[in-house]
C-alpha cells in the first residue's frame, strides 16, 4: 500500500445524475411484457389464431357447409391413395352341392379375392337345414350370443353360398357375420364371422365424375389417384374440419372479443359515473348492479337469447353478443367505480377541478386513461370466460344456430362420435383450450406488467 | 353479527324480488303465448283458458296477481305438464340442482385450498409441478369435456375392474360424485392457483417473520398463521364462482342425463310455460343469493376485521 | 470488546439473488453487544441495518438471500445460518425483536392476547391460561390501559402506538438477554415515539437486557445509545461510544450525518444540510470507499483501495483512508455556526 495518493480530487458532479432514465407508465409496462416469456408465446398464438380464423379461409379454400356423406367421421391420417378399377365386374353367385353333417353355422366364411372399399364378395360353406342365409355387418367384433340386429342381405337357397356388399364401404374394420336361417326365417342360434379390412379404390366412373381424373383413356386400372385431402378430418356430415375450425374460430373468437369490449364500455361508463358523482347517483347505481349481477346468468341467457329470437337463416351471433352485454358489464362497473374512487382521493384531480377543469373533462381526462390498467386485465380475462360460455350455450343448443359452426356446436357434435372417432372432438375442445389458456396467461402477463399492486387482488 | 345477518337477508329479499320482476317482464316480451302450442283450439275454448290462468287480465295486473301469489310461495299450474302444479315440479327437479351446485362447490372450494397449500409447501418441487399442469388443464378445458371424458373413463373402469358405477341419471351417491367433481374442476383450478398466490405472498408477510422471530416451528407457523390469512382471498371470490359453477351444471346435467332443472327450463322458454319459466328462475335466484349470504358469512368467520366491524 | 460479549458479529456478508442482479446488501459488517449495554445501528434507509440484525437471527428470505459469509456468538454459541438457529430456542426467547412496521407485522387474524402468549406456551411451557394471564402482565407492563379487554381484541383495533406496544409486550415475553429494535418508531409520530422509546429503556433496566436499536435519526442515538455504529452500502464506517460519535466524530459519513441534523439550540440559526448525492448502487459495490462519491474529502487512493479500519481510540474505529498515517489531511472539523 506505499503507492497510495492521498492528493484530493473533485468529488464527482454528476451524482445526481445515477438513477436510470425514467420510463412512462406504459412504455414501462410494455417492457415487463416483452420480457414475460410465456405472455409474449401467448401473444403470438393469439395473433395466429385471428390470423387462422380470418385468414385461413382466404387459403384453404374447402366449403365448410359442403357435405360429404360418402366419407364421414373421416380421421385426418387416413389413406388417400385409391387405386383405380374398372367398373365392378358383374357378380356371379357361388352355387355348391347339398351339404352333409349337423353344423348349424358355415364352417367358414372366406372373402372372394381382394375386399375393396367398391365392393367385397364373401363366400362360406353351405349349412345342413339351412333355407337361406342372412349377413350381418358390424364395425365391432359380435360375441357369441348377442343379438346381431338388422342384416346388410340375405340370400334364399341353402346352395347359394355367397354375397356381394357394394354399401357405403369405408377404410375400417369390418366383422361380417353370416348365420343360417330356417324355414320359418328364423336365425340358428350360432353364426360366423370374418374380419375383412377393404383396401381404397375408386372406379374410373367415380374418378371422372368427381374430376379427380378428365380423361378416361389417359388412366389404366390399377393407376393411383390422390382422393380429396382433409388435414383435419370430417365431421359427422363428412364436412371438411378444418374450414370448420376456420369458420368456427371467426365466430367464437367474435363473439369472446366483441361481447367483452362492448360490456367494458358499458361498464366503465357506468362504473366511472358512479365513482365520480358519488352519493345518490352512485347507491342507485351501485343498487342496480347488485341486482343485475344477482340475476342467475344462465337462465337469463337463455331467455335473452329467445327473447331476442333467431331470425330465419340467422346464425344467432347478434343475440348472442346482446345477452352477453345486458349480462357482463357489473364486474366491469364495479371494478372503475373503486378505481376511479381510489384516484378521486389523490390530489391531482382536486387540483384540476380548483383549475377549473369541467367534470367531463375531468372523466376524461384523468379518471379513465388511470382505470385503463385494470380495464386491460379485466378485457383478457373476460374473453376467454365469454369463449367459454359461447361453448357452453352452443353445447346446451342454445348458442348459435346449425349449420353456423362454433367451437362449442363442434364439439357438441364430435361427442357422439368420440368413441370411434376421437377428433372430431378433439380438434374443437383443443382450440377451445388453447385459446382460453393463451388469453389468460396474456392476462397474467398484462397484470403483472401493468402494476404489481393488482396481484395482490383476485 | 345478527343485525348483519338480517340486513343481509333483507337484501337478499330485494334481491329476489328484482329477479322475479326482471324475468317477469322478459319472459312477457317472448313472442308467443302458452296457449299457442300443437293443436289449434277453437276461439271459445282460448278464450276460457285465458280466462282460467289469468291471461285475458291487463299484464301489470297479472304482475301484481304473480307477486301476490308468489309471496305466498305458490306459482301456479304448468301450462305444458297438464295437471301438474309448478310447486310440484321444481319440488322434483331442484334439490336435484342443487345438490349438484353445492357439492361441486364444496369440492371446489376444499379442492383449492388443499392443493393450492400443498403447492405452495412444495413450491417448484413435483407436486408444485404436477399440480400446476392439473391447474393448467383444468382452467383451459371446458367442462363438457371434462364431463364426456370422464364419463368414458367410468366406463372403462367398470369393463376393466368389473364393477358397476353408474354413467347417467341420478339417485345414489355414487350418481352423484363423478359430475360434482366434474363441474367443480374448472372452479377448483382457478382457486388453488389462487391459493398458490396468496399462499406465496403471504410467506414473504411482515407477520409471518414476526411469528419467526418468536420462535414458532414452521409447522405451527403454516397451521397457525399462513393458512387461515391465505384463505380469505379464496373465499373472497368463492361468492361470485357459485355462480359461474351453476352455470356449468346445465352442461353438466345434459351429459350425464341427470334429471335436474337445466332440461325442464329450456323447455319451458320455448313453449312459454311461464309458472315454470318464473319458479324455476326465482328458487335457482333465491339458492344463489342464499349461497353467495353464506360465503360472506364464512368469511365474517374467518376475517374478524369483518365480523366485528358489521 | 470483551472476550464474552452477549452477541458478537463479525465479518457478516450477506447478498441477495434478483432479475435485476445480486444485490450485496452487506459487505463485511462487525458489531458487538453486551450484557445490559444499548447499541444503536446508525445509517440511511437502505444501507443494510435490517437485513444485517435479520440474518443473524435466520429471519431473511433464502432465496432470494444467501449468508455468504461471517459468524455470530450469541453467548459463546454460533447461531449464524438457518439450520443453525432453528429449533434452538433463541428466536423469541433469549433474543427479542421489534419490527420496523407495527401495522403489517402482526397477525391480522389472531388475537392480540393470543400472539404475546404464543412464545410463552412455546418456551416457558405455560398452559393457555397461564399464558394468557402474563400476556396480560405484559401488556399492563407495556402501559396499555384495560390490557385484560385489549388482549382479547385483534391488531386492527389497535393504533400504530398501541400496536408497537403490542410488539414490545410480545418481544419481552421471554424475558431475552437480547431485544433487537429495528427503527420501533418510524412508523409513528412524534409524541408516542418519545414514549415507545422511554418505554424501551424503561423496561431494558428492568429486565437488564441488551439492546440493539436501529434507527436512522441520530436525535434519536443521543438520548439512549452507550455506544454507535455507523452503517453505509452495507459496510461499517465507524463505531464508537456515542460521546465519540457525537462529539469527536472521525468519518466524512458521520460528520456528514451529524451536520445534516437539525440542531436543538435556540441561538444558533438551523441549518440543516444534507448530503449530496445518493448512496452506491449495491449491485456493483464501488471497488474503494463506498462513500467517496459523495465524501466531500475523497482522494485519489480512496477511489480504488478501501480503505482497512484504524483505531481511534481503544473504543473507537474508523474505515477511512484519512486516518492513514502517510495521509497529511485530516477529518474536518464538525462546523459549527
Ligand atoms: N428480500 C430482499 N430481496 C432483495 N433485496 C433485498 C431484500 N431485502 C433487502 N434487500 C436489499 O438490501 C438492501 C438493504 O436493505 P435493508 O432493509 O437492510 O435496509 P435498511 O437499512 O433497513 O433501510 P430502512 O432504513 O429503509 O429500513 C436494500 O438495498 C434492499 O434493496
Ligand atoms: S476513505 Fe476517502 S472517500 Fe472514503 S470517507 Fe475517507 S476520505 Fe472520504
Ligand atoms: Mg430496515
Amino acid at each position: 500500500m506505499t503507492e497510495l495518493s492521498f492528493r484530493p480530487v473533485e468529488t464527482a458532479q454528476d451524482v445526481e445524475k445515477t438513477s436510470r432514465p425514467s420510463l412512462s407508465y406504459w412504455q414501462d409496462a410494455w417492457l415487463r411484457l416483452v420480457a414475460n416469456k410465456r405472455a409474449m408465446t401467448s401473444l403470438f398464438v393469439i395473433i395466429f389464431l385471428i390470423l387462422f380464423a380470418y385468414l385461413g379461409p382466404l387459403v384453404w379454400r374447402a366449403d365448410h357447409t359442403e357435405q360429404h356423406l360418402d366419407k364421414t367421421s373421416q380421421a385426418p391420417w387416413v389413406n388417400r391413395n385409391a387405386i383405380l378399377i374398372a367398373e365392378e365386374a358383374e357378380w356371379e353367385d357361388v352355387v355348391v352341392a347339398d351339404p352333409t353333417g349337423t353344423h348349424q353355422a358355415p364352417m367358414s366364411v372366406e372373402v372372394i379375392g381382394e375386399a375393396r372399399t367398391t365392393s367385397v364378395g364373401l363366400k362360406w360353406d353351405a349349412v345342413p337345414n339351412a333355407a337361406g342365409y342372412r349377413i350381418y355387418r358390424h364395425i365391432l367384433e359380435p360375441k357369441a350370443g348377442f343379438p346381431l340386429g338388422l342384416p346388410i342381405g340375405e340370400t334364399e337357397d341353402r346352395t347359394h353360398v355367397s354375397f356381394q356388399d357394394r354399401m357405403d364401404i369405408q377404410q375400417k374394420t369390418y366383422w361380417y357375420s353370416v348365420a343360417a336361417v330356417d324355414e320359418d326365417g328364423k336365425d340358428f342360434e350360432e353364426f360366423t364371422s370374418v374380419e375383412v379390412r377393404p383396401r381404397l379404390y375408386i372406379t374410373v366412373g367415380e374418378a371422372l365424375r368427381l374430376g379427380y381424373i378428365t380423361d378416361a383413356s389417359k388412366v389404366e386400372p390399377g393407376d393411383t389417384v390422390l382422393l380429396d385431402w382433409h388435414p383435419l378430418g370430417t365431421d359427422y356430415l363428412g364436412r371438411d374440419m378444418l374450414a370448420r375450425l376456420m369458420k368456427g374460430a371467426q365466430v367464437s373468437l367474435s363473439i369472446g372479443i366483441v361481447a367483452p369490449l362492448l360490456f367494458i364500455i358499458i361498464g366503465i361508463l357506468i362504473g366511472s359515473v358512479a365513482g365520480f358523482f358519488g352519493g345518490a347517483v352512485d347507491s342507485a347505481l351501485m343498487r342496480f348492479t347488485d341486482f343485475v349481477i344477482a340475476l342467475p346468468f344462465l337462465l337469463f341467457m337463455i331467455l335473452f337469447m329467445v327473447w331476442f329470437g333467431i331470425e330465419a337463416g340467422g346464425s344467432g351471433i347478434p343475440a348472442m353478443v346482446v345477452a352477453l352485454v345486458l349480462l357482463s358489464w357489473p364486474g366491469v362497473a364495479r371494478l372503475v367505480r373503486g378505481e376511479v374512487l381510489q384516484i378521486r382521493e389523490h390530489g391531482y384531480v382536486e387540483a384540476s377541478r380548483l383549475l377549473g377543469g369541467s367534470n367531463s373533462w375531468l372523466i376524461g381526462r384523468h379518471m379513465i386513461p388511470n382505470t385503463m390498467g385494470v380495464v386491460l386485465v379485466s378485457f383478457t380475462f373476460a374473453v376467454p370466460a365469454t369463449i367459454f360460455t359461447e361453448a357452453f350455450l352452443s353445447f346446451i343448443g342454445m348458442g348459435v344456430v346449425p349449420p353456423t359452426p362454433s367451437w362449442g356446436a363442434m364439439c357438441n357434435d364430435g361427442i357422439r362420435t368420440m368413441e370411434k372417432t376421437p377428433h372430431e372432438l378433439l380438434f374443437p375442445a383443443l382450440f377451445i383450450s388453447i385459446t382460453v389458456l393463451a388469453f389468460n396467461l396474456l392476462g397474467d402477463g398484462l397484470r403483472d406488467a401493468l402494476d404489481a399492486r393488482l396481484r395482490s387482488r383476485e | 353479527m345478527p343485525r348483519y345477518i338480517g340486513m343481509r337477508l333483507l337484501q337478499g329479499i330485494f334481491t329476489v324480488w328484482f329477479i322475479a320482476t326482471a324475468t317477469f317482464w322478459v319472459m312477457h316480451s317472448i313472442p308467443g303465448d302458452p296457449l299457442e302450442s300443437e293443436k289449434a283450439m277453437s276461439p271459445e275454448i282460448r278464450a276460457n283458458l285465458e280466462a282460467k290462468y289469468g291471461l285475458d287480465k291487463n299484464e301489470f295486473i297479472q304482475y301484481w296477481i304473480f307477486l301476490g301469489n308468489m309471496v305466498r310461495g305458490d306459482f301456479g299450474w304448468s301450462f305444458e305438464h297438464e295437471n301438474r302444479r309448478v310447486n310440484d315440479i321444481i319440488a322434483e327437479q331442484f334439490p336435484v340442482s342443487a345438490t349438484l351446485g353445492i357439492l361441486a362447490i364444496v369440492f371446489a372450494g376444499l379442492g383449492g385450498v388443499l392443493w393450492g397449500a400443498l403447492t405452495a409447501l412444495y413450491r417448484n418441487k413435483w407436486p408444485d409441478v404436477l399440480i400446476i399442469i392439473l391447474v393448467i388443464l383444468g382452467i383451459s378445458v371446458p367442462s363438457f369435456v371434462f364431463a364426456t371424458v370422464g364419463q368414458l373413463g367410468i366406463v372403462t373402469l367398470n369393463k376393466i375392474a368389473g364393477i358397476d358405477v353408474p354413467v347417467a341419471g341420478w339417485g345414489t351417491v355414487w350418481h352423484m360424485l363423478i359430475p360434482a367433481l366434474v363441474l367443480g374442476l374448472g372452479t377448483m383450478a382457478f382457486l388453488t392457483r389462487l391459493m398458490r398466490t396468496s399462499m406465496l405472498e403471504i410467506v414473504n408477510a411482515d407477520y409471518i417473520r414476526t411469528a419467526r422471530s418468536k420462535g414458532v416451528p414452521i409447522a405451527q407457523i403454516f397451521s397457525r398463521h399462513q393458512l387461515r390469512n391465505a384463505i380469505l382471498p379464496v373465499l373472497t371470490v368463492l361468492g361470485p364462482s357459485i355462480a359461474g359453477i351453476t352455470t356449468g351444471g346445465f352442461v353438466v346435467e345434459n351429459v350425464f342425463g341427470i334429471p335436474g332443472l337445466g332440461k325442464y327450463f329450456v323447455t319451458a322458454v320455448q313453449q312459454s310455460d311461464y309458472g315454470v319459466i318464473m319458479g324455476t328462475t326465482v328458487f335457482y335466484g333465491a339458492f344463489l343469493v342464499l349461497m353467495v349470504i353464506i360465503v360472506d358469512l364464512l368469511y365474517a368467520v374467518v376475517d374478524p376485521r369483518v365480523r366485528l366491524n358489521k | 470488546m470483551t472476550a464474552n460479549s452477549l452477541l458478537q458479529v463479525s465479518n457478516l456478508h450477506v447478498e441477495f439473488t434478483t432479475y435485476g442482479g445480486i444485490v450485496h446488501a452487506v459487505r463485511g459488517a462487525d458489531f458487538h453487544v453486551e450484557r445490559g449495554e444499548t447499541l444503536a445501528i446508525v445509517g440511511e434507509s437502505g444501507c443494510g441495518k435490517s437485513v444485517a440484525v435479520q440474518s443473524v437471527l435466520g429471519l431473511i428470505p433464502i432465496p432470494p438471500g444467501r449468508i455468504t459469509q461471517g459468524e455470530a456468538i450469541l453467548d459463546g454459541h454460533q447461531i449464524l445460518g438457518h439450520q443453525t438457529i432453528e429449533g434452538k430456542d433463541i428466536r423469541g426467547n433469549r433474543v427479542g425483536m421489534i419490527f420496523q412496521d407495527p401495522m403489517t407485522s402482526l397477525n391480522p387474524t389472531m388475537t392480540i392476547g393470543n400472539q404475546i402468549a404464543e412464545p410463552l406456551k412455546l418456551h416457558r411451557k405455560m398452559s393457555g391460561a397461564q399464558a394468557k394471564k402474563r400476556a396480560i402482565e405484559l401488556l399492563e407492563m407495556t402501559k396499555i390501559p384495560e390490557a385484560a379487554k385489549r388482549a382479547s381484541q385483534y391488531p386492527f383495533e389497535f393504533s400504530g402506538g398501541m400496536l408497537q406496544r403490542a410488539m414490545i409486550a410480545m418481544a419481552i415475553a421471554c424475558e431475552p438477554d437480547l431485544l433487537i429494535a429495528d427503527e420501533p418508531t418510524t412508523a409513528l409520530d412524534v409524541t408516542i415515539q418519545a414514549q415507545i422509546l422511554e418505554l424501551i429503556k424503561d423496561l431494558q433496566q428492568e429486565v437488564g437486557m441488551g439492546l440493539i436499536l436501529i434507527t436512522h435519526d441520530l436525535g434519536v442515538v443521543a438520548g439512549v445509545a452507550d455506544r454507535v455504529v455507523v452503517m453505509y452500502a452495507g459496510e461499517i464506517l465507524e463505531s464508537g461510544t456515542a460521546d465519540e460519535i457525537f462529539f469527536a466524530p472521525s468519518h466524512p459519513y458521520t460528520l456528514g450525518l451529524l451536520s445534516a441534523m437539525p440542531t436543538n439550540r435556540r441561538d444558533v440559526v438551523q441549518t440543516l444540510m444534507p448530503i449530496p448525492g445518493s448512496p452506491p448502487d449495491l449491485f456493483s459495490p464501488p471497488e474503494g470507499c463506498g462513500y467517496a462519491a459523495r465524501c466531500p474529502q475523497a482522494m485519489e487512493a480512496c477511489v480504488a483501495n478501501r480503505p482497512t479500519q484504524f483505531t481511534v481510540s481503544d473504543s473507537h474505529f474508523s474505515k477511512c483512508w484519512l486516518h492513514h498515517e502517510a495521509c497529511e489531511h485530516r477529518v474536518l472539523e464538525v462546523q459549527q455556526v
